[in-house]
């Protein structure tokens, strides 16, 4: 008999009032089972970067849980945030550092020893043609060189579940491309992704399930073809329009 | 558990910062401790000529390095956690597999050895200048762990809780500085009158310069034994309250 396999992330019934009364998020429950491309979308406040937030416990939630991949998010936190690796929406690189020091620290930081870190580093380096910027202080970097060094690092510990806050923001559409290509591949290869993203484009081109966000309450989830079939519509845009539409109506 | 690769990582980064920005952290601090020497040691010295039988400028050299270190040491960790807070990098250390006890630690040790570099810097050139032996290095070595210790935590707790630069310097300025004049560097508290010297015992940098002043020249104000005791004390509270705003602090986790 196989037993149930286990989901990547498990939240259930999370609430989050942030100190000055704001209800960020207002029970929400979700799971994105092992292995799926997955997309979080919703405006502005909707509660996205909220709930990335409460998961890996920079937010401290007033109830509900958190599981990933079977791991308690708050008792068993090592064994949780080992294995989730972040690329947050504001750029907050360590201003004292190199490129190559970002990713090696960030490796220590999740106890990869020191030649494993040093291999990925170069890895990661090659991919985000970063090579020629090793040594070089990550604040005099341009916004797009920051963006790639901050992908590489949440890869650098090699997660299992990755959270991509609006990767592509103020990016080219040349590294967009191409960070597409690598999403897809690493997805192939087996992580699980969780990408929150503005582009409905983007989320259409890249995810098998979408869930949609508002007022801190999940307000749609199914796959990408499944949500376009219910709303009768053609695409994912259009589906968003009449889900929030819908929820803006009451 | 506690040491850990992913402790030992952030303690190197924090050696790191200080020690790439050397120019900033370490060399100023040490002129200014160097110049204390010269213009209180030197040119008042020959107008004061001992302290409890001791020559002035003997007798405020370990005090000037413990000035040295306890500045060194705070201001190391204040701003090296107000900096990643305010640049959001700490997010990257909050979200590690860290506890905030280990990363408190961590910014606190980080600050403690930049400290005792400090206080070491203003030794090394001062003793020879100076013309002294020192007579417990052993206790000696530990009243300035214990003391850059506590410091480094204070900052760390200060780094932790603060919304805005200035915060950091009222640490440094309205509380730290006065309270490193006020503890005894340049004299000996029996030269005060009675209310002073009673308001005295309440500044806790006293007692480290003292403990110093007597694991280096064998005299101090006070039986050296029990201020140790005090010191630990005081370290024991400044780190509780440093691993307290790690896990408190506005805007740290929210």
């Amino acid at each position: 008999m196989m037993s149930e396999p286990v989901s990547a992330l498990k939240v259930e019934k999370l609430r989050k009032t942030y100190s000055n009364g704001l209800v960020a998020l207002d029970g929400v429950s979700l799971e994105v089972a092992a292995g799926r491309f997955f997309g979080l979308l919703g405006p502005n406040g909707a509660g996205k970067t909220s709930l990335i937030n409460s998961v890996v416990s920079l937010a401290r939630p007033d109830s509900g849980s958190v599981e990933v991949f079977g791991k308690d998010a708050h008792r068993e936190f090592r064994e949780a945030r080992r294995m989730i690796g972040v690329s947050p929406q504001e750029i907050n690189l360590d201003k004292f550092l190199t490129v190559e020091e970002v990713l090696t620290y960030h490796a220590g930081y999740y106890g990869v020893e020191k030649k494993k870190a040093k291999e990925r580093a170069e890895e990661l380096l090659e991919r985000f043609e970063l090579v020629g910027k090793r040594k070089q202080r990550v604040s005099t970097l341009s916004g797009g060189m920051k963006r790639r060094v901050l992908f590489a690092r949440a890869l650098m510990h090699d997660p299992k579940l990755l959270f991509l806050d609006e990767p592509t923001a103020g990016v080219d559409v040349e590294l967009r491309y191409k960070l597409w290509e690598y999403i897809r591949e690493l997805n192939h290869a087996g992580l699980t992704i969780l990408l929150t993203t503005h582009y409905l484009e983007e989320a259409e081109e890249l995810c098998e399930e979408i869930a949609l966000i508002n007022d801190g309450q999940i307000a749609a989830q199914d796959t990408n073809a499944g949500l376009k079939e219910r709303y009768a519509a053609e695409s994912i845009e259009e589906v968003y329009l009449k889900v929030m539409g819908r929820v803006a109506g009451g | 558990m506690l040491a850990d690769r992913s402790f030992r990582t952030l303690l190197s980064r924090e050696v790191l910062r200080f020690t790439r920005i050397w120019v900033q952290t370490i060399v100023p601090p040490l002129l200014t401790s160097l110049l204390y020497l010269v213009v209180f040691g030197v040119a008042l010295g020959t107008r004061i000529q001992e302290v409890n039988g001791v020559p002035y400028l003997e007798y405020i050299l370990p005090g000037v390095a413990l000035m040295s270190l306890i500045t060194g040491s705070h201001m190391n960790s204040s701003w090296s956690v107000f900096d990643a807070k305010r640049e959001r990098y700490i997010d990257e250390v909050l979200i590690s597999p860290m506890s905030d006890l280990q990363i408190a630690l961590a910014y606190s040790l980080g600050g403690t050895l930049r400290g005792l570099i400090m206080g070491a810097g203003v030794l090394v050139v001062g003793i020879p200048f100076v013309g002294v032996t020192v007579e417990h290095p052993g206790l000696l070595l530990l009243i300035g762990v214990l003391s850059s210790f506590t410091f480094a935590s204070l900052g760390t707790m200060v780094g932790a809780m603060a919304n805005r630069v200035d915060q950091i310097s009222f640490l440094t300025n309205v509380v730290v500085q006065p309270l490193a004049f006020l503890g005894g560097v340049f004299y000996s508290v029996e030269m005060l009158p009675g209310a002073l010297r009673t308001a005295t015992l309440f500044d806790p940098i006293f007692y480290m310069v003292d403990a110093a002043r007597y694991a280096t020249l064998e005299t101090s104000d006070l039986n050296p034994y029990p201020t140790l005791g005090i010191v630990l004390l005081l370290a024991v509270l400044a780190f509780t309250g440093a691993w307290w705003a790690m896990n408190r602090g506005p805007n740290l986790r929210y």
